[in-house]
């Protein structure tokens, strides 16, 4: 049988991701929404739309690291 | 490559007289880009050329009948020989043509709205042998003409019987009801319609046909004839304006075209400086075709106007032309995206060449989808060469993929092919934490190639102990850091003298950062930490490619032991997954590469914000 600890481990790792991947995408959407919406008015602003975009796609990575570092706690 | 072309800041004066000569040789020439004047006390902007304001009148004429001739737009390829008299005349004699024809279309489409509306009535009337003319109001008899439902058709009779033996009944069956048509006498007309509104009575009414003689059907006939002679007439307008369209689609292009560039002559003054007998033209010649262009605008203009020209200044808006070689100027697609460098500033445009591919491959990584995207690009090349800059970054993100492919040892999710290990260096699906450490590493060599750029950008324009301030403190920081870890882990120092000596390293790099910077500096310093730590993107996006493409290849091998009909199947499902997959790693890769540039390299050297060279006579962009 598969230890308890082993478990919550793989849960607490699942968990960091998955926050942080709502977190990101939360946050995304309102940007994207307000990059469109520039983007409609001046067209050359794609460039920092995007970027401003994908600007907390950091969130996400942190997420993806603490939840690998999780996983490879000794147990 | 690394700096744009050197500009000159060139004025034009000259008379008024020779302004028009001027606007069209620097037009042919294609090579000043104007700085537009803005209206001065000393001097007013310049009035558009006569034939500006007919030339937008014919243009007007001219994209109405494109449109309406439902031509497509497209650039024109052969010239117009023609002058512009004879294409106000022809475009005059082709609108009005089309007006008239479309005139004659609206009021045939009339006419035949109207006789369907008969054709409508008459068909409802058509069983029904009483001449149209019997419908009209009488003194002694009254009629109902409707349906009702069809249980009550026999009570109909009956009930009328009982009322009167004056009556005259028609009745049909139709999907509605029963069709009926009743002439009674009048004094008995309370009786029946009691009885009708019982009967679930539904009138009609035949506005159309009262003054039509002659039974329904003979009508009938006689209407669809009408209409169908009616299509006919449509038909043969549509085809007489499709022929028009076809005949004169060619000039209407053509003449747009012309139309659109002496429209952009003519109208070119608003850009000057001018005063009532002399005009100015303000902008910027690159110079290595500086003395070539004045020569040629002199003779044009027999040498009537001045020109003035000095290389750029320090705090000039120069308009930045990119110089790169072949190759290395597909990139410059992604500093469009963006923004142009300033004059003084180092090009990026080489470095996103030289890393962007590395970091896109690094994602995306499989030789199978390295091949497939490499083929993809190259055919889409060949189909549409306007966008082959963009083409060719993805032939060299590609390749780069198919390298790292080798490196992970990957085709198409497969880390095994015909159950042998391929070879490979690093396998991205087992060796997670290796592969975030090199994802990572590459973060820190690529920001410190960012850092060394910004410090080249300082020392150029601020002198070295500003360089180092600004940017060689973040070198300081990162050895400083380094060092100190190295000794705590080697206990060469206890946990309290780390402390001390990171706190120390913080102050001095805080301080220098202040001096190079001002307040911005030090507030960036966090944001070493998430800059590298963002380059483990790198791993997570492959990691992820990696595993999709895995799960896709294990789900289809279940059918493949299967019959026949699951082995197809297992292939659909292989195909569908693996297209799915690329379409996402691409855009991932490639977004996620562009973010890393533009946000994390970026930010360590480039302050871009110049405007294009856009010179007069090539069409603008928007």
């Amino acid at each position: 049988m598969v230890e308890l600890s082993s478990g919550l481990l793989a849960l607490s790792s699942a968990i960091a991701l998955a926050s942080s991947a709502f977190a990101a995408a939360w946050a995304e959407k309102n940007i994207g929404v307000a990059a469109i919406g520039a983007m409609a008015e001046k067209e050359e602003l794609f460039g920092k739309g995007l970027i401003l975009t994908v600007i907390p796609e950091t969130i996400v990575i942190f997420g993806l690291v603490v939840s690998i570092l999780i996983l490879t706690l000794k147990y | 490559m690394l700096a744009p072309y050197r500009m000159s800041r060139v004025i034009i004066a000259g008379p008024n007289n020779v302004q028009e000569t001027a606007v069209k040789e620097l037009h042919d020439m294609k090579i000043l880009h104007i700085v537009e004047h803005s209206k001065s006390k000393l001097a007013d902007i310049g009035k558009p050329l006569e034939s500006a304001s007919k030339l937008s009148e014919i243009l007007v004429k001219i994209r109405a009948l494109i449109s309406t001739l439902n031509i497509k737009q497209e650039e024109a390829t052969f010239k117009l020989k023609k002058s512009l008299l004879e294409i106000e005349s022809t475009t005059k004699k082709l609108s009005d043509e089309v007006t008239k024809n479309l005139e004659g279309l609206k009021s045939i489409e009339e006419q035949l709205a109207k006789k369907d509306a008969v054709k409508q009535e008459l068909e409802i009337l058509k069983d029904v042998n009483v001449p149209l003319e019997y419908f009209i109001s009488y003194k002694s008899l009254a009629y109902f003409i409707g349906y009702i439902k069809s249980k009550y058709i026999l009570t109909l009779r009956e009930e009328l019987s009982k009322i009167t033996n004056e009556f005259m009944l028609f009745d049909s069956a139709t999907q509605k009801g029963i069709f009926i048509v009743l002439f009674v006498d009048v004094k008995k007309k309370e009786q029946i319609i009691q009885f009708l509104q019982k009967a679930g009575f539904l009138p009609l009414n035949f506005i159309h046909i009262s003054d039509f003689k002659g039974t329904a059907l003979s009508n009938l006939s006689k209407i669809e004839e009408e209409i169908s002679k009616l299509h006919n007439k449509i038909e043969s307008v549509k085809k007489n304006l499709e022929k028009l369209s076809n005949e004169y689609e060619s000039f209407l292009l053509a003449a747009d075209k012309f139309l659109r560039i002496e429209l952009e002559k003519a109208e070119a003054p608003l850009m000057f400086a001018s005063t009532p007998s002399s005009f100015l033209i303000k902008g910027w010649i690159p110079t290595d075709d500086l003395s070539k262009s004045i020569e040629r605008l002199k003779t044009a203009t027999k040498n009537k106007i001045l020109v003035h020209f000095e290389p750029a200044k320090k705090h000039d808006k120069v308009p930045i032309k990119l110089k790169n070689p072949k190759l290395i100027n597909s990139f410059e697609v992604l500093m469009n995206l963006y923004t142009m460098p300033l004059y003084k500033e180092l090009d990026p445009t080489f470095f996103l060449f030289l890393t962007f591919p590395i970091l896109f491959g690094f994602m995306l990584g499989d030789f199978g989808y390295g091949l497939v995207t490499l083929i993809i690009a190259l055919v889409l090349k060949k189909m549409i060469p306007k966008a082959r800059h963009f083409f060719n970054i993805f032939i060299l993100a590609s390749l780069s993929t198919m390298i790292f492919g080798l490196i992970f040892g990957e085709f198409f999710g497969f880390e095994e092919l015909f159950g042998r290990e391929i070879p490979h260096l690093l396998s991205r699906s087992h060796e997670l934490m290796p592969l975030l450490y090199i994802a990572i590493g590459i973060g820190v060599v690529h920001l410190n190639i960012g850092f060394t750029l910004g410090f080249i950008n300082e020392f150029k324009s601020h002198g070295l102990v500003h360089a180092i301030y600004a940017k060689g403190s973040w070198f300081i920081l990162q050895i400083g850091l380094v060092l100190l870890l190295y000794l705590y882990i080697n206990s060469l120092i206890n946990l309290l003298n780390l402390v001390i000596g990171i706190i120390l390293l913080f102050i001095i790099i805080i301080l220098m950062l202040y001096k190079g910077e001002g307040v911005r500096g030090p507030i960036e310093i966090p944001s070493l930490f998430s800059n590298t730590l963002s380059y483990a993107r790198l791993m997570a996006i492959g990691v992820s490619s990696v595993q999709l493409a895995m799960v896709i290849n294990h789900q289809s091998e279940q059918f493949f032991h299967g019959s026949p009909v699951m082995i197809l199947f297992g292939v659909i499902i292989l195909l569908i997954g693996h297209i799915i997959n690329i379409g996402l790693g691409l855009l991932g890769s490639f977004l996620h590469s562009l973010r890393l540039h533009y946000v994390e390299f970026f930010s360590k050297f480039f302050h871009g914000g110049a405007s294009k060279y856009v010179p007069f006579g090539i069409k603008k962009q928007n």
